[in-house]
């Protein structure tokens, strides 16, 4: 339901699943229309503070099925270094099925 | 009625650091921490492994005829703490001492592993019923309340609940209902029992724990680390503890709380500060009085140095002449009864004359750039010293001590 919503502006022409999931979700946690968030957003200066990155990730973590370790998320400075984090997770490894629950992935 | 002088006569702790004071000290002052990995829980789904707890406490011991299966692990560690200040502080107990008697405790969980074994029976094992003793066992109060009828002391009598400041909270309670003649004693501090996999599983989301030890202030720090235990001071009106010819160890002098009324979780430099200045306008104590902070110091990215800041900003060029540790990197983050656990070590540091350390600092960090006592502990004469507990949401509770006086 979240690809409906994607804008252009957002993600760019290319079609990148990822980069939208990341977008969609934290449109989702932030009650915000995804337009307003680009990839090169500064988390900090949209007001996203620490307790909303940890709920975005664990949506994220759900969502993909994937483990965020705590140094990696020392670093997060722009949406996109949770894309580009997220990729790299799930390039290193493959879906760990422990994560997640079924009421909470969607 | 004047304020009165609070003395500190007696002093009772179970920790990770040992099962009673000697134990505890011992520790403390060699800078021996009791981290180490976490051995109650299955920590196999767990980003983090390690944590501080109290090994080798038996319950059976202390709590004879299954009276051990009343109490949560909390509340047993707030009886134990206490019955070890009663008698350390040699009080004779009358009935009017009895009936005017104190007891103000704080903790942050309560009864965790009551609730959560209710829980776990209910949704994992469908048992459809709980045990009847997981209310009484749950509630937060129900250290404070065991310590009434332990002792059989039956004056005010309560808990406080702000996460990580309620020992201080409670403390800070303590001392002016006997500073102002509410109390006559008081028996005050904290306990917590918090390892728990649905504890440990909630501390992980808040990606605060540390995957290795607790280093606070040391620019490689990477989180706090859990513990648990409980610890428990009495105080008397200063004239009374005289009279009675008891051993003073220390006197509380002042205390100070504010809120940050800013974020859950984010600390702010003005909220501590204010906390700490409240404290030491309490006391009637010059900032340059104080030689020895006991820092909240949870090793964490957020916390270190905004406390760092904090403390520059009470204390302008005295900062650098300070001694401040964290004894969080020797004892863990026993939450609810931090401040409580530090209390003990610090009214002991100034009692003894030996700062305990830091430990596990490795590294200087340009945004933690005062002396904190990194690793090896310290002998110094010290007049007075605050000790600081920060909560999430934003609260803060600060405790001034003085040494007695030698």
């Amino acid at each position: 339901m979240f690809q409906d919503r994607i804008s252009p502006t957002g993600v760019g022409s290319m079609s990148d699943p990822v980069a939208e999931k990341v977008l969609a979700t934290l449109a989702s946690v932030k009650r915000l229309p995804v337009e307003n968030i680009k990839l090169d957003t500064n988390l900090q200066e949209m007001g996203i503070d620490s307790l909303d990155v940890f709920s975005l990730l664990f949506e994220l973590e759900n969502a993909f099925k994937i483990s965020i370790p705590d140094d990696e998320v020392r670093s997060i400075k722009t949406v996109n270094d949770i894309v580009n984090g997220i990729k790299k997770l799930l390039a290193a490894a493959p879906p760990d099925a422990s994560v997640g629950s079924p009421s909470s992935a969607d | 009625m004047p304020p009165r002088r609070v003395a500190i006569t007696g002093l009772g702790i179970i920790c990770p650091l040992g099962l009673n004071l000697a134990e505890t000290w011992d520790a403390l002052r060699a800078g021996r921490p009791g981290i180490g990995p976490i051995q109650s829980v299955d920590c196999s789904s767990l980003r983090f492994r390690n944590g501080a707890e109290v090994r080798s406490y038996d319950p059976a011991a202390h709590f004879p005829e299954g009276r051990d299966a009343y109490m949560d692990r909390f509340a047993q560690f707030s009886v134990v703490a206490a019955r070890e200040a009663m008698r350390h502080s040699g009080i004779e107990l009358t009935p009017a001492l009895r009936e005017r008697a104190a007891i103000i405790c704080g903790s942050a969980v309560g009864g965790q592993s009551a609730i959560e074994k209710g829980f776990e029976d209910l949704y994992v094992a469908g048992r459809g019923r709980v045990h009847p003793l997981t209310i009484p066992k749950t509630m937060s109060n129900a250290g404070a309340s065991h310590i009434s009828m332990d002792l059989g002391l039956s004056g005010p009598t309560y808990t406080v609940s702000t996460a990580c400041s309620s020992a201080n909270h409670a403390i800070g309670q303590a001392f002016r209902l006997v500073r102002w003649g509410e109390a006559d004693m008081a028996i005050t501090g904290g306990s917590e029992a918090l390892f728990t996999i649905g504890m440990l599983k909630a501390w992980e989301a808040m990606r605060v724990i540390s995957p290795d030890t607790c280093r606070p202030f040391s620019k490689d720090r990477r989180g706090m680390i859990l513990g648990e235990g409980g610890a428990m001071i009495v105080l008397e009106p200063w004239e009374a503890a005289q009279a009675r010819g008891a051993a003073i160890y220390g006197e509380i002098c002042g205390f100070g709380m504010t809120s940050d009324a800013s974020h859950l979780t984010q600390p702010t430099v003005a909220g501590p500060a204010r906390a700490m200045s409240a404290a030491l306008r309490e006391a009637g104590l010059a900032a340059e009085a104080i030689g020895y902070i006991n820092a909240h110091g949870t090793g964490t990215s957020g916390n270190d140095p905004i406390e760092t800041s904090a403390i520059r900003e009470v204390f302008g060029a005295h900062a650098n002449r300070l001694a401040v540790s964290s004894t969080k990197s020797l004892h863990g983050h026993a939450l609810g009864a931090a401040g409580a656990l530090e209390a003990v070590a610090t009214v002991l540091a100034l009692y003894h004359g030996i700062l305990p350390p830091t430990a596990n600092y490795t590294q200087p960090d340009p945004e933690c750039d005062l002396d904190y006592i990194p690793n090896q502990p310290r002998a110094a004469r010290v007049e007075a010293a605050l000790s600081n507990s920060f909560a999430f949401g934003g609260l803060n509770a600060v405790v001034a001590f003085r040494a007695a006086p030698r």
